[in-house]
C-alpha cells in the first residue's frame, strides 16, 4: 500500500513537470504571437525584431566544398569560382530590390578592400528571384541596368555576376536575401549567413575563411 | 524496498530528461534555420464571390493579410528600386479591372539603419478594385504581385492568385 502511494506520487510529479513544460511552451509562443500582432497593428516607425534569439544559419554546406559555378559579369565575361582557388572568397547572393542587401554592401566594400591584400575577394551574385521568366529578356535587361546603376553608384570594386538564380539550388535554394557563404582558400565553406547581420559579424567570418 | 527505490530513481531520471527536453523545445529554437521564405507572406481573405451589374463598373473591396513580422512594399514605395504591390486581372477572365485604389502605406525605418525609409503594408490591408464584368458567372484569377521582407531578410518577389467568383447580372 505504501509502495503504491509512493509510485502514485512519483508518477504525479512526472506528469506535473510535463504539464508545466507544455504550459510554458504555449505561454511563450502565445506571447510571441501577441507581440507580433501588436507590432503589425501599431502605426510604428520602427519594425520590431521578432527574432527569438541569436541569429544563426546552419547551412548544410558548412564544412563542404563550395559548389562550382561559372557566371557572367556585367561585361559579359565568364567568371568561375575555380579561378579564385587559393583565395578566401565571400559569395554574396543579393538583389537590387533587397534593402538589407543594399545596407550591407558598403560593409562588404570596406572589408573587401581591407582584406584583399591577404588574398580575399567578394563575389556579388545578383539574384533577381523566382518571378522573372527565363525568356523575359526585357525584364532581365531591366534587372541588369538596375545592377549596373547600383554598382556604379556604390563604387563596388569586386566582381558582380549575373544569373544567380541559376546556381541557387546547389547553394541550398537561397530563398532569403542577403545570403552569404564564406569559403576558405581550399574551397571549403567555413561559415554562412542569412539576412542582414553586422559588419563585425561579417568580418569575423572573413577572418575565419582566411585563417583556415 | 530496494526494488522500490530503483523504480523511484528511474522515474525521477525520466522526469528530469523530460523536463530538459521540454526546455530545449522552448529555448532551442534560437538555433533553428530562420528562413522566412517558407512562410506565405500574403493571404487573400475575401470576398470569394461577388455579384455585380453586368457591363457596369463596380467597386469590390479585396481583403488581404500579411503574415506577422513581415511587411510588403506599398503601391508607392519610397525608392524606385523597390517592387511595389500591384493587383491585376488577366485578359479573357470575363471581368476586367478598370482601376485599383491602394491604401496608403506606413512609413517605417529598419532598426539597423534608421536612414533607410520604407513605405510598407503590414497586418491587413484592402485594395478597392473597380471591376467590369460581362453577364454570366466568371471564375476570375486575379493576381497580386508583391515583395516581402522582415527587418533583416527579403523574400523574392511573388505573384499570388486572388480567386474570386464574379457574377455579372
Amino acid at each position: 500500500m505504501r509502495r503504491n502511494t509512493i509510485v502514485f506520487f512519483v508518477v504525479l510529479f512526472i506528469l506535473a513537470i510535463l504539464g508545466w513544460a507544455g504550459w510554458a511552451n504555449w505561454e511563450y509562443h502565445k506571447q510571441a504571437a501577441e507581440r507580433a500582432e501588436a507590432s503589425a497593428a501599431a502605426h510604428a516607425e520602427m519594425i520590431p525584431d521578432l527574432s527569438d534569439g541569436t541569429l544563426t544559419y546552419n547551412s548544410p554546406l558548412n564544412g563542404k566544398s563550395a559548389p562550382a559555378f561559372t557566371l557572367e559579369d556585367l561585361n559579359g565575361k565568364k567568371v568561375s569560382l575555380a579561378s579564385y582557388s587559393g583565395k578566401a572568397v565571400l559569395i554574396n547572393f543579393w538583389a537590387t530590390w533587397c534593402t538589407p542587401c543594399k545596407i550591407e554592401t558598403p560593409w562588404l566594400i570596406e572589408l573587401r578592400n581591407k582584406y584583399a591584400p591577404q588574398g580575399f575577394e567578394v563575389l556579388g551574385i545578383s539574384t533577381e528571384g523566382d518571378d522573372v521568366k527565363p525568356s523575359d529578356k526585357a525584364a532581365w535587361d531591366k534587372d541588369k541596368q538596375a545592377v549596373e546603376k547600383f554598382v556604379h553608384q556604390e563604387g563596388v570594386p569586386y566582381p558582380v555576376l549575373m544569373g544567380g538564380d541559376g546556381i541557387a539550388q546547389p547553394y541550398g535554394g537561397v530563398d532569403d536575401l542577403p545570403t552569404s557563404f564564406f569559403v576558405n582558400r581550399k574551397g571549403v565553406v567555413v561559415a554562412a549567413q542569412m539576412g542582414l547581420t553586422s559588419a563585425s559579424e561579417i568580418e569575423g567570418n572573413i577572418r575565419k575563411a582566411l585563417a583556415d | 524496498m530496494v526494488g522500490l527505490k530503483k523504480q523511484v530513481y528511474a522515474a525521477l531520471v525520466v522526469a528530469g530528461v523530460a523536463a530538459l527536453a521540454a526546455q530545449g523545445q522552448i529555448f532551442g529554437s534560437n538555433a533553428q534555420d530562420r528562413s522566412i521564405a517558407k512562410v506565405d507572406a500574403v493571404a487573400y481573405l475575401f470576398p470569394e464571390q461577388v455579384t455585380v451589374p453586368a457591363g457596369k463598373a463596380s467597386l469590390v473591396a479585396l481583403h488581404f493579410r500579411i503574415a506577422p513580422g513581415l511587411h510588403i512594399n506599398s503601391h508607392t514605395p519610397k525608392e524606385d528600386y523597390l517592387i511595389p504591390t500591384t493587383f491585376s486581372i488577366p485578359a479573357g477572365s470575363g471581368a476586367r479591372l478598370e482601376a485599383a485604389s491602394y491604401p496608403a502605406g506606413t512609413d517605417v525605418t529598419l532598426p539597423i539603419d534608421p536612414k533607410t525609409k520604407l513605405n510598407v503594408y503590414t497586418g491587413e490591408f484592402i485594395i478597392q478594385a473597380r471591376i467590369v464584368a460581362t453577364r454570366g458567372n466568371h471564375l476570375v484569377q486575379g493576381k497580386l504581385h508583391y515583395q516581402a521582407c522582415n527587418n533583416s531578410q527579403c523574400m523574392p518577389p511573388k505573384t499570388v492568385t486572388v480567386a474570386m467568383d464574379v457574377i455579372g447580372k
